[in-house]
């Protein structure tokens, strides 16, 4: 189905002034349109991440046989349209994300292990320490092609008090893409700034005026990197470290407006209106914030997308499904039967906005084929069953990059996850033999 | 010295007691069942827990030794290992060197407020506690004396609000635009830790972005094509599908007096032209995101540049328009209007005035009605422009920045030098030199040669906001201090601190004259500029940020209570919850009164709608005022709030062991360790019966696992559980009433609030330190250390001396050791 344009829903969003139309009818924003060519008959040229938080009810989850045809899980049906796109894995375990003699913290620890598969130090201080994340090393090499190297979308401000985890500083929970085992890199919720951000505040303007702001602004980044540096002169060691963050970020923009400056066209976003907010329902939000991540993928702005639809240690309650509790207070059910009913119906809740991501990329042409088949899509949650924070089931979805579908995997229980990982590095193009605490491939994956 | 009433036990246990401890020892020990303590004890020092006696007062020493062995070493040694912790791995002789402070800082913690040992073990007397802890006391408080360490926070960044507030003093700019940067990480209970402060290109691309557009705004180069501005009046969504509620009152204090309904919001206008404000009124349909165009009323102002507010509302009626008669269809109880629509006046309001007023239908009934017949009112306020645009204005941030006006082009660099330099002054804090002064103009000139004046000086301001010089707070080591030495930071470094504490902002010119000069930390300086800060409309940034993760008040703002089981929670109480804590809150600050107050004040800020909530009756209108309670009012103190009430409960339910941990956490510093995983569910029904939060908690001590945290906490929140998941009064839970009689450990028998206010002023000491722990944490931007508690402990007792006065532990934390020195980094 093609979606209209006019997404009569989302521009109800009138409510909140203007609405984001999505108006790119295939022709008029091909691809094409920034040279970028893609190899797209042999690999995925990008990469999806949907991340989704506290867990994953594993009873419900896991289909009851493995193989191809398999019978989809209650927890999966959302998913039923899209069957013969993804696969479904089994039997995965962060061994990294167990307390291994640390105290507390167990969210802390499986948020930061998801992507990176390393063990996090427990700290609330400067002293983090993770590892980097499958995204980042995607994005180290495919980053270099487009505007933006990676996008980190999430849904949750982070900013509730005394929910993070104890004795785990709030920055492990909020994010999943970690740059280097210090440096992590927070995530986007507000549309109208996701926006801004890829599409910069130029839209709109004339070529002449672009060029002129582009001046200014090297301007302005020539200055504020003479300063830096004349700054850290004069610092110590670890304040040097913070300067450093502080001039690299200086670099990236700067390496973004001389790509910019060598582009020959520019992506008329005439036809886009900004988006004004933060929509008032969640899966407005949600939606809002995929159909962005599809056009910054359309556009090639990016080929690299982590979405965090909840932070972890979400306390969000789903009223519009009927559970009023707070998910994270519900994921420790102790064994309540209604509990756990409610739980099974955000898991689900959950899997019917992936399949709201499948669709949408299903439905947008790319190339030959379509978006779907060239991106690799990872959904996953950081633990399975919550109520005793268990990392060593945990749920994996791979979807799209033109693989096969309709499976379900079952590999031998404990298979460490970031052997996922390395495979679905390996799928995008990066030679790599390690990654994490891998101890192989799983070439089932490709085959 | 704590004054806990203590069940008294003798220092030996009884016999009976024996078995029960012996039967914990390892195998070789149980056969000395006839020992006395002391041989059982020396038999496991001797296996164990080596002390190598210290250099002097041998005495004393021993008596050491035995406390340490008769009370703690029973648990604390190599092979129970209590805690993953044994005596063996600290030596009372390491104090004096400097050695695990962390250690000795928590026996004492552990010791003096009675933590350890454990309530079911032997118990010191009196007289050995004081002796012991007086001990460890001053030898950890002369330890620091004789080493002081200030610690060292990283580079510390300014974070999100205290960059809003620093462009806002810096451009006089009355414009919010915090919302448009993400949110910062937070630790140790606030998000202004230094070393969590990061920058990555996120970050970077929302500064330049914003930094454009104040600056742009500020210098009056803001668009000058008409934008649309949008602003929902908050409204909390419908209840139960039922339409958007609206209330018959006054909604703002921009409002008029006498007015009903709508809102007001502030708007930055970016020139002096005309503009439209419109607004959508709601029709009674169950949809709230209908905005319907027969419901829209529009009209052109004319304003000038700069902030505004602007408003629209209805006028308050004796007796309303409608009148609605009820019909009832199945289960539905339809309200509908019996007259057609009747006219009402709706008031633009500009400023807190009236600019002019349309007429409209006294209710709109849509196909799609809804079951509840709310009043008119208004949902969402436009705001487009500007149209024809009549000049930049005359701005406060126009006169700020153009401190001159080049009068020809030979004339424009030595202006634009001066603008700059008295820019760069207060934005980097600091005097500045033509070091500064030069790469900014080199920007300036840049910019000049294809753009006029003051779109130059416009790009230099954005230059300097996402400069380093703006965003860090710089802070040198002496270029010849030794590693690991310690150096007293300048005035200028001295005052940045102060004001990003007091106001979370730049000092202003007054602060950093005094500090150029050297005389701002002289102690009549100080104390005059401190109250002078506090006493700062700015100081509102202390509640903000201070009090509103202190106490948890933001999180308010994302709290859903279940609107099955609180209908009538609405977003006038969400707001007046919040306001009663903020200004409860900045009055003891600013009074300069007791810290106690937090715990047993007997009064607080309520308007109508709170103290309705509340159950007192003779409170009206919107505003808030000072009432003073009444001995049955149940309320009283910080644990009386609504805010606080509430978000230690869930969405529907009261939750004993949140409230019990927040207290031990935010009110005595004693946070207990983090439950284990594998929690079982509460029981809530047994043998067919529902149980209360009582009963199901009676479950917690039923299992030693559990019992050992939960019997600190839960009765402190049981003691709170007449106040419901909202914090309203009530008197019967699960059908049954509530009992509020609590015990704590040592056997302290306490009940209801006011119970719990004398069970936490008996802990007063406690309390001031739990604070100043607090304040100290939030003021240095870093978690504490061992290092520091000496510090808190001598912060805490010259407020105690003062009669518990907040502003003395302000003086104390501003002329501290951290906050005073810092250390140079380590190689």
């Amino acid at each position: 189905m093609k979606h209209p344009l006019s997404l009569s829903r989302r521009t109800v969003l009138r409510g909140l002034g203007t609405a984001m139309a999505l108006p790119l009818m295939e022709a008029m924003v091909p691809s094409a349109a920034f040279g970028a060519t893609f190899d797209s008959v042999s690999k995925p040229s990008r990469l999806s991440v949907f991340y989704m938080p506290n867990g994953m009810r594993m009873d419900n989850f896991t289909p009851a046989r493995s193989g191809r045809d398999y019978p989809l899980s209650p927890t999966l049906e959302p998913l039923a349209a899209m069957k013969d796109k993804f696969s479904v894995i089994t039997g995965l375990s962060h061994n990294n994300a167990n307390a291994l003699g640390d105290p507390g913290g167990a969210h802390g620890r499986s948020c930061a292990a998801f992507l990176t598969g390393a063990h996090a130090k427990p700290t609330e201080g400067s002293d983090l320490y993770c590892g980097i994340s499958m995204d980042q090393v995607i994005a180290n090499q495919l980053g270099k092609e487009t505007l933006f190297p990676s996008l980190e979308l999430g849904l949750e401000p982070s900013s509730l008090l005394g929910s993070c985890d104890i004795g785990f500083s709030c920055t492990y929970t909020n994010t999943i893409s970690w740059k280097s085992p210090t440096q992590a890199l927070p995530v986007m919720v507000n549309p109208r700034d996701v926006f801004e951000r890829l599409f910069g505040d130029s839209a709109g303007l004339d070529e002449n005026s672009r060029q002129l702001q582009m001046r200014r602004k090297t301007s302005i980044l020539d200055f504020v990197r003479q300063d830096a540096i004349r700054m850290a002169r004069q610092l110590g060691a670890n304040d040097q470290r913070k300067m450093d963050e502080y001039l690299q970020s200086v670099r990236e923009v700067e390496r973004r407006i001389q790509k910019l400056a060598n582009q020959e066209t520019n992506l008329d976003t005439g036809n886009l209106i900004l988006p004004s907010g933060i929509p008032d329902t969640f899966e407005d939000h949600l939606q809002l914030m995929v159909d962005l991540q599809v056009l910054a993928m359309q556009t090639d702005t990016t080929r690299v997308c982590t979405f965090m639809l909840g932070r972890e240690l979400s306390n969000r309650a789903y009223t519009e499904i009927g559970v009023p509790d707070s998910h994270h207070s519900l994921s420790h059910h102790g064994g309540n039967a209604e509990k756990i009913e409610k739980l099974h119906k955000i898991n689900r809740y959950h899997l019917k906005q992936f399949a709201y991501l499948l669709e949408r990329m299903d439905a947008t042409r790319d190339g030959e084929g379509t978006l779907l088949d060239n991106t690799l899509v990872f959904a996953g949650a950081s633990l399975g069953e919550p109520n005793k924070h268990d990392c060593m089931d945990l749920p994996a979805i791979v979807a799209g990059g033109g693989l096969l579908g309709n499976r379900h995997i079952a590999l031998p229980q404990h298979t460490p996850m970031s052997n996922l990982m390395l495979s679905m590095i390996q799928a995008m193009g990066v030679e790599s033999e390690q990654f994490g605490d891998s101890t192989g491939t799983v070439p089932e994956l490709s085959s | 010295m704590i004054e806990l009433p203590v069940n008294r036990q003798k220092t030996r246990p009884r016999p009976g007691v024996m078995p029960f401890v012996l039967s914990r020892l390892p195998g070789r020990v149980i056969g000395r069942l006839t020992g006395g303590i002391i041989s059982l004890s020396a038999l496991l020092l001797g296996s164990s827990v080596a002390f190598s006696l210290p250099a002097a007062d041998t005495e004393d020493a021993s008596s050491r030794e035995e406390f340490l062995d008769t009370y703690c070493s029973r648990c604390h040694n190599d092979e129970r290992l209590s805690g993953n912790w044994s005596l063996s791995m600290v030596n009372p002789s390491d104090i004096a060197k400097g050695r695990d402070l962390e250690a000795w800082e928590k026996i004492f913690r552990m010791t003096s407020e009675r933590g350890m040992p454990p309530p079911k073990r032997p118990q010191p007397s009196e007289a050995e506690l004081a002796e012991f802890t007086g001990w460890l006391q001053s030898s950890l408080d002369g330890y620091s004396a004789s080493y002081p360490n200030p610690g060292r926070a990283t580079l510390r960044r300014l974070n999100r609000a205290e960059y809003s507030n620093a462009v806002r003093d810096l451009l006089a700019l009355d414009f919010e635009f915090s919302g448009q940067l993400p949110a910062d990480d937070s630790g140790y209970g606030f998000d202004n830790i230094a070393d969590l402060l990061s920058v990555s290109s996120t970050l970077m691309d929302r500064y330049f972005s914003v930094a454009g557009k104040v600056s742009r705004l500020a210098v009056g180069l803001g668009p000058v094509q008409p934008v649309l501005t949008v602003f929902q009046v908050p409204k909390g969504g419908s209840i139960l599908n039922q339409g958007v509620p609206s209330y018959n009152e006054r909604m703002s204090p921009d409002l008029p007096l006498g007015s009903r309904g709508g809102g007001a919001f502030r708007f930055y206008a970016p020139h002096d032209g005309d503009y439209e404000i419109s607004g959508y009124l709601n029709a009674n349909t169950n949809n709230e995101v209908d905005r319907l165009e027969e419901n829209l009323v529009k009209m052109r102002v004319k304003l000038t540049a700069g902030a505004h507010s602007i408003g629209m509302s209805f006028r308050k009626q004796l007796v309303l328009d409608e009148s609605v008669q009820t019909l009832r269809n199945d289960t539905d109880i339809l309200p509908l209007p019996t007259q057609p629509p009747r006219s009402m006046t709706l008031d633009f309001v500009v400023d807190g005035r009236p600019v002019g007023s349309a007429e409209v239908p006294s209710y709109h009934m849509s196909e799609r009605f809804a079951q509840v017949n709310f009043l008119r009112d208004v949902l969402q306020i436009n705001v487009e422009g500007p149209f024809s645009v009549t000049g930049a204005g005359d701005t406060p941030s126009r006169r700020k920045i153009f401190i001159c006006q080049p009068t020809t082009i030979r004339t424009e660099p030595a202006c634009a030098s001066k603008i700059l330099y008295k820019l760069a002054r207060h934005a980097y804090r600091r005097p500045v030199t033509s070091q500064d002064i030069g790469p900014l103009l080199d920007v300036y000139g840049a910019v000049r040669e294809d753009a006029d004046f003051e779109t130059a000086i416009a790009t230099v301001i954005q230059a300097i906001l996402v400069s380093p010089g703006f965003l860090f707070l710089a802070e040198q080591d002496p270029p010849d201090s030794l590693p690991g030495s310690r150096h007293r930071i300048n005035d200028l470094e001295f005052a940045a601190r102060m004001s990003l504490f007091l106001w979370s902002s730049l000092p202003d010119e007054e602060l950093l004259t005094l500090a150029e000069k050297n005389k701002l930390r002289r102690p009549k300086v100080l104390k005059r500029q401190l109250k002078r800060m506090l006493l700062d409309s700015k100081s509102d940034a202390l509640t903000h940020n201070f009090a509103g993760q202190w106490l948890y008040l933001r999180n308010l703002e994302f709290h859903q209570p279940d609107v099955m089981a609180f209908p009538d929670f609405d977003v006038r109480l969400r707001q007046s919850m919040r306001r009663e804590s903020e200004l409860f809150f900045s009055g003891i600050v600013r009074r300069d009164a007791s810290v106690l107050e937090f715990i047993d004040a007997n009064y607080s800020f309520l308007n109508e709608r709170l103290a309705t909530h509340y159950g007192l009756d003779d409170i009206q209108g919107t505003e808030f005022r000072r009432v003073e309670f009444q001995p049955d009012a149940n309320r009283g103190g910080l644990l009386g709030h609504a805010s606080l009430l509430t978000v230690t409960s869930y969405g529907n339910h009261t939750s004993v062991v949140k409230r019990g941990q927040w207290i031990l956490d935010h009110l005595l510093a004693a946070p207990p360790p983090p439950a284990p995983p594998d929690v079982p569910a509460l029981v809530s029904r047994q043998g067919g019966k529902a149980l209360n939060a009582r009963e199901q908690m009676a479950l917690h001590r039923e299992d030693p696992a559990c019992a050992s945290c939960h019997v600190k906490m839960d009765p402190l929140g049981l003691s709170l559980e007449k106040y419901d998941a909202i914090g309203a009064y009530r008197l019967v839970d699960a059908g049954r009433p509530i009992d509020v009689a609590s015990i704590l450990p040592d056997g302290t028998r306490f009940e209801g609030l006011d119970g719990l206010q004398q069970v936490l002023l008996e802990q007063k000491d406690q309390f001031t330190r739990a604070l100043t722990e607090q304040l100290l944490t939030y003021a240095l931007g870093r978690g504490l250390k061992a290092y520091d508690r000496p510090t808190v402990r001598a912060i805490a007792r010259s407020t105690a001396e003062d009669d518990y006065r907040i502003q003395g532990m302000f003086l104390g934390i501003l002329t501290s050791e951290p906050f005073n020195f810092r250390r140079t980094m380590e190689e």
